[in-house]
């Protein structure tokens, strides 16, 4: 049996890296224990050395893309049986059935799409639902936001944000790790200080305002709005903290609409 | 003190709420190139993302605004009619560009979704909108997402600039038939809205063709193409006929979306509406019967069987239980169109059972593990190990099982 600890998160480089070598020795799956570390702290008591020593002529497989991208995700998930299920589907994928994963019955297989649509989802949620607070730093407009993914999602929005905001200076703060932009580097850093978030923006107020009117009271669907918005991801959005009152006075609004219309229309 | 700002952004979002259109459809992609050191905002292709939702559970992904709530026009339905005695405002340019930019860099939006009221001519209207996109696009680099809500009449010249800076055009309908456009919004007229929308459908045509031989794209035009509205309940006309409107918008005018708006009372309404909203169940089952329409191979007459569709049931499900001769259909063996036809079968799962099917035969435990809605699928298919037993398709009160419990309306009589 052989252990393989991976120590950073999310852990897709360590594991690649380990996987490749197991690879190449042939080490089957259930002969694998596979340990992840649930935060970075971890580290500091972390195994001294368990990687194995210099690899053996690699054969090379060939991976669908497919599979690559799945595991891309899989493996920001907060699950640590996620390298043990990588491993496992890695293996069954060369040696068993390079179409796998269309096998969507599978159980292996299922539970991989499950991790990878989860951090998915969770991922795209970051991108929507993260709010930056504007602020100067040395005469220079600096973006700094604070958010709490459920899994490893910063790491794959990167791109993303990188992309959208190239010229704009910021910084997104997550429990684990930060990311901070100057519109040509980046530079993460772990477990970042939560303090640096600023207090208030002087935008907020009117974003605000356009939340508050933009909806029509005359049709509140408030679970509709539940299912793509849960409660969790609220703390970190300011606009929440009128969703109470809205719905409270949306009867009041939406009945005064129609008591309104009744109203004889002045003429001109 | 009082901020004038929120004031009109007050009144300017809030006339904004009652058009239903709040996606980003999807222009392609792009992105500030590499060596750009100004400019802001990215596509990411497919549709855009939903920063936030309101408690009507819409999706707020754009910065929906009027410019200006001032109109000449006295359309009924409007809550900005000439005749209205609601709070006017105006944004200048430079206050609805820097709105945009400052939403943008926060996060809060994908872009902006501009429309107005007709202030002096429909010309004078338009310019005003083309230079707010304009500068958000030249001045500002704006990569973001751009939707115009072209004033009908404006000239050809104006709505060629707006497709220029913006990804989609719109202009909405607003009633499926003349006969109600002259009653409820006298200074339209169907005959030139269609006109602007073949202006609009060639010239977006015109950019798609290949590169001319000289290797150049013509300019580009509102490559996320143009869509409309029309409002439902407000006047009389049935489901067939607002359907058979969207179908020939489809076909003629190339739209790509038709958006539904169940008529909501508004403040301050003329004596010629309905004091009623119009139930939102309806404005659903438009839009089931729209995507049936486009995405599904089915054909109006299919779908429509009386003058307005059925309330209780969705329309895939209204149609199977006319056609029940054609159930069960084997998951196995039948072909794409088919599967589509199945109540309870969306075009992902089909897909997806599309791709299974090459590598295995399907059984009853797939179906549970790929979690389908069985209960509902359960009469209308077959698998390996699996078909329905014959009296669940045939027995008299089949169609009972699927009614929905009855649900208390907010302003139900």
């Amino acid at each position: 049996m052989k252990t393989i600890s991976i120590n950073s998160v999310p852990g897709y480089s360590e594991w690649r890296t380990a996987s490749r070598e197991c690879l190449a020795q042939s080490i089957a799956p259930e002969h694998i224990v596979w340990q992840g570390s649930q935060s970075l702290q971890d580290d500091l008591f972390g195994d001294a050395e368990q990687s194995p020593g210099v690899c053996e002529a690699q054969t090379r497989h060939r991976i669908p893309n497919s599979v690559l991208v799945l595991f891309n995700y899989a493996l920001c998930h907060r699950d640590t049986s996620r390298f043990a299920l990588c491993y496992r589907v890695l293996w069954r994928v060369i040696f068993e059935n390079k179409n796998l994963i269309e096998l969507k019955t599978d159980k292996d297989v299922l539970h991989l799409y499950t991790l990878a649509k989860a951090v998915k989802r969770d991922a795209y949620k970051m991108s929507a639902f993260l709010r930056f607070r504007g602020v100067t730093l040395d005469g220079q407009e600096h973006f700094i936001a604070w958010y709490e993914p459920e899994h490893y999602s910063l790491e794959i929005k990167l791109d993303f944000f990188k992309t959208r905001f190239k010229n704009m200076r910021w910084s997104i703060l997550t429990p684990y790790r930060a990311a901070h932009w100057d519109t040509e580097k980046l530079i993460l850093e772990d477990n970042p200080d939560p303090s640096v978030f600023p207090e208030d923006d002087r935008i907020e107020k009117y974003w605000l305002t356009y939340y508050a009117n933009i909806f029509n009271p005359a049709r509140i669907k408030k679970d509709a709005m539940l299912s793509s918005m849960p409660k969790k991801y609220w703390k970190n959005m300011p606009e929440t903290a009128l969703i109470d009152d809205m719905i409270r006075e949306s009867d009041t609004r939406a009945r005064r609409m129609i008591n309104d219309g009744s109203k004889q229309t002045p003429k001109r | 003190m009082h901020d004038k700002l929120i004031q009109k952004l007050e009144i300017l979002s809030d006339a904004a709420k009652y058009d239903a259109s709040c996606a980003s459809g999807s222009a392609g992609k792009r992105k500030a190139g590499k060596t750009e050191k100004t400019g802001i905002g990215s596509l990411t292709g497919g549709s855009g993302i939903c920063h936030s939702f309101t408690p009507d559970g819409r999706c707020v992904s754009l910065l929906k605004i009027l410019m200006t709530n001032y109109c000449i026009y006295d359309c009924h339905y409007c809550i900005n009619r000439v005749s209205s005695s609601v709070r006017r405002a105006r944004f200048t340019v430079k206050e609805t560009v820097d709105l945009t930019l400052n939403f943008y860099k926060r996060n809060y939006i994908e872009g902006l979704f501009l429309s107005s009221g007709i202030v002096g001519s429909p010309d004078h209207t338009m310019e005003s909108m083309v230079r707010i996109a304009k500068s958000l696009r030249v001045e500002h680099g704006f990569k973001g997402y751009i939707h115009l809500k072209t004033i009908p009449n404006a000239s050809p010249e104006l709505q060629a600039e707006a497709g220029l800076y913006a990804d989609r055009l719109s202009i909405n309908i607003e009633m499926p038939t003349q006969p109600s456009l002259n009653k409820y919004a006298p200074e339209k007229d169907l005959g030139a809205i269609h006109g602007s929308m073949n202006t609009l459908k060639d010239k977006i045509a015109e950019h798609k063709v290949d590169k001319t031989y000289r290797g150049k794209r013509p300019p580009r035009f509102a490559p996320g193409g143009q869509s409309t509205q029309m409002i439902i309940g407000a006047d009389d006309s049935n489901d067939k006929v607002i359907l058979s409107t969207s179908v020939k918008l489809y076909s003629q005018q190339k739209l790509r979306r038709v958006y539904y708006s169940a008529f909501s009372p508004i403040p301050d309404a003329s004596e010629v509406l309905p004091l009623r909203p119009a139930p939102l169940i309806r404005e659903h089952r438009l839009y089931q019967a729209d995507w049936l329409l486009r995405f599904y191979g089915f054909n109006l007459e299919e779908i429509v069987h009386d003058d307005m569709l059925d309330m209780d049931h969705d329309p895939k499900l209204a149609w199977a239980l006319r056609n029940r001769h054609v159930f069960p259909i084997d998951l196995n063996k039948a072909d794409k169109m088919l599967l589509l036809r199945i109540p309870g079968l969306g075009a992902r799962t089909v897909q997806k059972i599309l791709a299974i099917r090459r590598y295995t035969k399907l059984s009853w435990m797939d179906l549970t593990k790929m979690r389908l809605p069985l209960q509902k699928l359960k009469p209308f298919i077959s698998v390996c190990d699996y078909s329905p037993a014959i009296h669940l398709l045939e027995s008299n009160n089949f169609e009972l099982q699927f009614k929905p419990p009855k649900q208390i309306e907010l302003f139900g009589a």
